[in-house]
C-alpha cells in the first residue's frame, strides 16, 4: 500500500503584496540625502531635477499624492492584511481540504489495498476450494476404484464361498449318496443272504423230503423183497410139497406099476428131470434176479452219489462265483471305505467315524439355522430395500441440493466479478477525481483568485468522496455477507457432500447385503424345491409296493401250486406202483418172467449209462487230474480207506512233477474235512521237516508247504 | 364334496382335502375333468394302489400333517430317478385348529388346477425322453409326530444331484396351497461326463 503524501508547498513569496516601506520609486526630491538605495538600482526620475517654485509645488503635490498614497496605501494594507487572513483562512481551509483529501486518499488506497487483499483472499479460497474439489474427486476416483476393486474381490471371495458350498453340498451328496448305497448294498447283502437262507433251507427241505421218500421206496422195495421172498419160499415149500408127493406118488407109482410102466416111469423120470432141470434153471434164474436186484439198488446208490456229486460241485461252483463277487464287492466295500475315510479326514472337525452322525446333526441344525436365517433375513432385506428407497430418495434430494448450491456458487461467482468490476470502476473513479484533484490544483496555482470555484470543486469532492465511502461500505457489507452465504454454503456443501458419500456407502452396503440376501434365498430356495428338507420336523414316508409283493408272492404261490401237483402226480404213481406191486405179489408166478425181463432190460441200460457215467466221469476226473497237476505241480493219487472204527479215510499222495526220485513223496489223509501230512521216510529228511514244522504245524497252511517244496525242486532240477 | 355349500362358494377343510386327493387321484384317469380329457390307468392293482394311496393322503391332508407329495419316476433296471414330481403342499393351520371355513369359488379353484394340468401335459415337450422301462414311486414328507400305517415306511427322498427344476403353476383352496414343481435329471451332465 502506497500512501501518497502532498508534496510540500512552496511560501508564494512572489504572490506576496508589496511591502511597507520600501521606495516608491515614482518621486525623488533633489535635496534631500540620498537614500540609502542601492545605486545599481537608477530611478528612472532622475531626469525630474526642477527648481525651488517648482520644488514648492512638487512638494504640495506630492504632499498631497502623498496623502492620497498614504491613505490608498492604508486601504491597500488594510486591504491586503483582510487578504492575507482570507489568504491564510483559505490556505488553512485548503490545507483541510488537501488533508481530507489525502485522509480520503488514503482511506481509498486502504479499502483499496482491503479489497485487493479480500480478492486475494477470495481468489486463495476459490482456487484451494478448487483444489480441495480436485482432491475430493480425485479421492473420489481413488475410492471408486478401491470400491470397484473391493467389488471385484467381494465378488471374487463370493465366487469361492459360493464354490466351497458347492463342494461341501457335494460332499455332502456324494456322503449321503454313499452312506444310502453302503445302507443299500448292506440290505441287499442281507437280503441275499436271507435268500440264500431261505434257497438253502428249501433244498434241505427238499432233500430231505427226496430223503424220506427214497428210504420210503427203499423200505418198501425191501418189503417187496421179503414178500416176495416169503412167497417164493412158500413157492419152494410148495414145490417141495409137490416133489414129496411126486415122490410118494411115484414111489407109489413105482410100487403099483414098477414092472408094468417102466417106461412111462422112466418117461416120467425124463419129465420129472426136466421139470427138476427147469424148476433149478428158475431158481437159478431167481438167484440171478436177486443178484440183479441187488447191483440194481448199488446202481442207484451210485447214481444217487453222482448226483450229490454233480450238486456239490455245481453249489461249490456257485459259491465259488458267489465267492468271486463278494470279493469284488469287498473289494468295492474297501475302496468306498478308503473313500469314506479320505472324506472323513476332508470333513473338518471330524477325526473317526463316531464323529460323523454328529456332524450330521450339526450340519442339519445349520439348515435348519439356515432357514430361520433366511427367514431373518427376508425381513431384513425388506427392511434395507425400503431403507435403501429412502436412501435413494435422499441421495436425489441432495444431489438436487448440491446442484443448487453449485448454481448459488456461480452466480457468487458472478457477483464477486460484478464486485470486481464495481470496485474497478471505482478505482477508475478514484483516478478521475485524482486528475481533477490535480487539474484543480493548477488551476489553482494558475488562478489563485479561484477560491469559490476551488471550494465549489472541494465541496463536490468532499460529497463524491462521502458517496464513495459509503460505497465502498456497502461494497464492503455486500462482500462480506457474500462471503458468509458462501461459507455457508460451502459448509452446506460439505455436509451434503458428507451425506451423500455416507448415504452411498449406506447403499452399497445394503445393496451388497441384499446380494448376498438374494443368492442365500436362491440357493435356499433351490434347495428346498430340489426336495431337500429338515429332519426335524419332517420325514419322507414310502407306500410298500404291494404291487411288486403282490406278483411276487403270485409267483411263489405258483410255483408252490406246481409242485404240489407234481407231489400229487408222484403220489399218484407211488400209489400205483404199490397197487401195482400188491398185484404182483398175487400174480408173481405169471409177471415173474415179464419182470425179470423188464428188470433185465433197465439193468442192460442202467449199466450202459453207468459206463457211460463212467467213461464221462473218467475223463472228468482225468482232465481234472491233468490241470491239477498242471497247475500245481503235483501228480495226485487217492485212496480211499478204512480205519479200523469204520470211519472212512481218502489217502492222498502226492508226487512232485520236479522230484527226482520215485520216493520223494507226500502223504496227506483226508478226514472229514481235515487234512494232516503223514510222516513218511521223505517227510522224515531234515529240510523237509523243518519245512512240515513250519509251514504246517507253525503257520497251519499245506499249501505254502507244498508251493515251496514245489520251488525249492524247481530249483533242484534247472539248477542242477 | 358334498359336504360343500357350493351355493355360498365356501369351502371347508373336508371339501378341501377331498379336492386335493381326487386332484392326485384323477391326475391318473381317463375323464372329462377341468375340462380336459386325463388318461386314466386300466391296470387294477395300480388302480388300487392309487386308491390306498389317496385314502392316506387324504387323511394326512385332512389332519393338515402332510408337507409335500413326491411322485418319483425311477429306472427299473438301475433305480436311477429320472423325474420328480413335486408337489408342496401349504396347509393353513388355523382352518385346522379351529374348524373354521374359507371362500373361495369352486370354479377358480378348477381352473387353477386345469392351469396345472395343462402344464403337465405340455411338459413333455422339454421333459427328456424316457427310453427305458420306469417304475414310479410316492413319496410323502409328512409331519415328524405322523405315526406311520403298517403300509407305509421311512424312505430316503430319492433326490436327483444337480437337477433341471421348472415350477409350474400352483393351485389354491384357501386351505391348502398345492406348489407344482418338476425336477429331472440334467442330461448336459451326462454328455459332459461322455465327453
Amino acid at each position: 500500500m502506497i500512501l501518497r503524501t502532498p508534496p510540500p508547498r512552496k511560501r508564494r513569496a512572489e504572490s506576496n503584496p508589496p511591502e511597507e516601506g520600501s521606495p516608491a520609486g515614482r518621486l525623488v526630491i533633489y535635496e534631500d540625502p540620498p537614500s540609502p538605495q542601492p545605486e545599481s538600482s537608477p530611478l528612472p526620475s532622475d531626469h525630474l531635477l526642477c527648481t525651488y517654485q517648482c520644488r514648492q509645488m512638487v512638494k504640495a503635490e506630492l504632499l498631497d499624492n502623498y496623502a492620497s498614497m498614504e491613505k490608498t496605501i492604508d486601504e491597500n494594507q488594510s486591504k491586503l492584511v483582510t487578504l492575507n487572513e482570507n489568504l491564510l483562512t483559505a490556505e488553512e481551509e485548503g490545507k483541510k481540504y488537501r488533508d481530507q483529501f489525502l485522509y480520503a486518499e488514503q482511506e481509498l488506497a486502504a479499502a483499496r489495498g482491503r479489497e485487493q487483499s479480500l480478492q486475494d483472499k477470495l481468489l486463495k479460497e476459490i482456487k484451494e476450494s478448487q483444489e480441495r474439489l480436485t482432491k475430493q474427486i480425485q479421492q473420489c476416483n481413488e475410492l471408486e476404484v478401491k470400491l470397484q476393486k473391493e467389488e471385484s474381490m467381494r465378488r471374487s471371495s463370493e465366487s469361492s464361498a459360493a464354490a466351497a458350498e458347492e463342494k461341501a453340498n457335494r460332499l455332502e451328496r456324494k456322503l449321503n449318496q454313499l452312506s444310502d448305497s453302503t445302507e443299500r448294498e448292506r440290505k441287499n447283502l442281507q437280503d441275499e443272504l436271507k435268500h440264500l437262507k431261505g434257497d438253502s433251507k428249501l433244498s434241505m427241505s427238499r432233500l430231505r423230503a427226496e430223503l424220506e421218500r427214497v428210504q420210503c421206496q427203499s423200505s418198501n422195495a425191501v418189503k417187496e423183497s421179503e414178500q416176495l421172498k416169503k412167497k417164493l419160499e412158500e413157492v419152494i415149500k410148495q414145490l417141495n410139497k409137490c416133489l414129496q408127493e411126486k415122490n410118494e406118488l411115484e414111489t407109489k407109482i413105482s410100487s403099483f406099476t414098477c414092472p408094468e410102466e417102466g417106461s412111462e416111469s422112466s418117461q416120467n423120470d425124463v419129465l420129472l428131470k426136466h421139470l427138476q432141470e427147469e424148476l433149478r434153471n428158475y431158481e437159478y434164474e431167481v438167484l440171478e434176479a436177486r443178484k440183479l436186484k441187488a447191483s440194481h439198488e448199488n446202481i442207484e446208490l451210485v447214481k444217487e452219489k453222482l448226483i450229490e456229486e454233480r450238486r456239490r460241485r455245481e453249489r461249490a461252483e456257485a459259491e465259488l462265483t458267489k465267492l468271486q463277487e463278494i470279493q469284488l464287492s469287498m473289494n468295492v466295500l474297501e475302496d468306498e471305505l478308503a473313500s469314506w475315510k479320505k472324506i472323513l479326514k476332508e470333513i473338518p472337525g471330524v477325526e473317526s467315524s463316531d464323529d460323523v452322525p454328529l456332524k450330521f446333526v450339526a450340519l442339519q441344525k445349520e439348515v435348519i439355522d439356515g432357514m430361520a436365517k433366511l427367514g431373518e433375513a427376508n425381513t431384513r432385506l425388506k427392511q434395507l430395500e425400503v431403507a435403501l428407497e429412502g436412501a435413494e430418495l435422499d441421495k436425489k434430494n441432495v444431489e438436487s441440493e448440491t446442484a443448487l448450491a453449485k448454481e448459488k456458487e456461480e452466480s457468487l461467482k458472478l457477483e464477486i466479478k460484478e464486485l470486481k468490476s464495481k470496485l474497478l470502476s471505482v478505482n477508475e473513479d478514484g483516478d478521475q477525481l485524482r486528475t481533477a484533484y490535480n487539474e484543480l490544483k493548477q488551476q489553482t496555482n494558475v488562478e489563485p483568485g479561484y477560491e469559490a470555484v476551488g471550494r465549489a470543486l472541494t465541496q463536490g469532492l468532499e460529497s463524491s468522496l462521502a458517496q464513495k465511502d459509503t460505497y465502498i461500505k456497502e461494497l464492503e457489507l455486500n462482500l462480506s455477507e457474500h462471503k458468509a452465504a458462501n461459507d455457508r454454503q460451502r459448509n452446506e456443501i460439505r455436509m451434503l457432500n458428507e451425506k451423500l458419500n455416507s448415504e452411498a456407502r449406506k447403499i452399497k452396503s445394503l445393496e451388497r447385503e441384499s446380494d448376498r440376501l438374494r443368492s442365500e434365498i436362491a440357493l435356499l430356495e433351490s434347495k428346498l424345491g430340489h426336495g431337500d428338507f429338515s429332519s426335524a420336523n419332517t420325514k419322507v414316508l414310502r407306500m410298500v409296493n404291494a404291487l411288486g409283493v403282490e406278483s411276487e408272492a403270485r409267483q411263489t404261490i405258483e410255483a408252490l401250486q406246481c409242485e404240489l401237483q407234481k407231489a400229487n402226480e408222484k403220489l399218484q404213481v407211488v400209489e400205483e406202483l404199490k397197487k401195482q406191486s400188491a398185484d404182483a405179489g398175487q400174480l408173481v408166478d405169471s409177471y415173474i418172467s415179464g419182470k425179470i425181463v423188464q428188470l433185465k432190460e433197465q439193468i442192460s441200460t442202467l449199466e450202459k449209462r453207468e459206463e457211460r457215467y463212467k467213461t464221462v466221469f473218467a475223463d472228468r476226473i482225468s482232465v481234472f487230474r491233468r490241470a491239477c497237476c498242471e497247475l500245481f505241480g503235483y501228480k495226485i493219487v487217492m485212496d480211499d480207506q478204512h480205519r479200523s472204527n469204520g470211519i472212512p479215510i481218502t489217502r492222498f499222495t502226492l508226487q512232485s512233477i520236479y522230484a527226482q526220485s520215485d520216493d520223494e513223496k507226500l502223504e496227506f489223509e483226508y478226514e472229514s474235512g481235515n487234512t494232516n501230512i503223514l510222516i513218511n521216510d521223505y517227510a522224515k529228511q531234515r529240510d523237509i521237516s523243518r519245512q512240515v514244522e513250519i509251514f504246517i504245524r507253525k503257520l497251519n497252511s499245506i499249501p505254502a508247504f507244498t508251493a515251496n517244496i514245489t520251488v525249492e525242486s524247481f530249483n533242484k532240477r534247472t539248477l542242477s | 364334496m358334498a359336504s360343500k355349500t357350493v351355493a355360498k362358494d365356501i369351502i371347508t377343510l373336508r371339501g378341501s382335502a377331498a379336492i386335493v386327493s381326487e386332484f392326485f387321484e384323477e391326475s391318473f384317469g381317463k375323464v372329462k375333468k377341468y375340462g380336459l380329457p386325463l388318461l386314466l390307468t386300466q391296470d387294477e392293482g395300480v388302480k388300487s394302489f392309487i386308491a390306498n394311496l389317496t385314502a392316506q393322503l387324504s387323511e394326512w391332508l385332512e389332519a393338515g400333517k402332510l408337507q409335500r407329495i413326491v411322485l418319483v419316476i425311477m429306472s427299473k433296471s438301475t433305480n436311477e430317478v429320472l423325474e420328480r414330481w413335486n408337489f408342496s403342499i401349504e396347509t393353513d393351520n388355523e382352518v385346522v385348529e379351529t374348524g373354521v371355513s374359507r371362500e373361495k369359488s369352486d370354479k377358480e379353484i378348477m381352473r387353477e388346477i386345469q392351469a396345472i394340468m395343462r402344464q403337465i401335459a405340455s411338459s413333455i415337450t422339454y421333459l427328456p425322453c424316457l427310453d427305458e422301462p420306469c417304475v414310479f414311486d410316492v413319496l410323502a414328507y409328512t409331519d415328524k409326530d405322523v405315526a406311520a400305517p403298517l403300509t407305509w415306511i421311512e424312505s430316503d427322498p430319492k433326490l436327483i444331484s444337480n437337477p433341471q427344476m421348472v415350477k409350474l403353476h400352483s393351485f389354491d383352496t384357501k386351505i391348502h396351497k398345492v406348489n407344482t414343481l418338476v425336477s429331472y435329471k440334467n442330461d448336459d451332465d451326462d454328455e459332459l461326463d461322455e465327453q
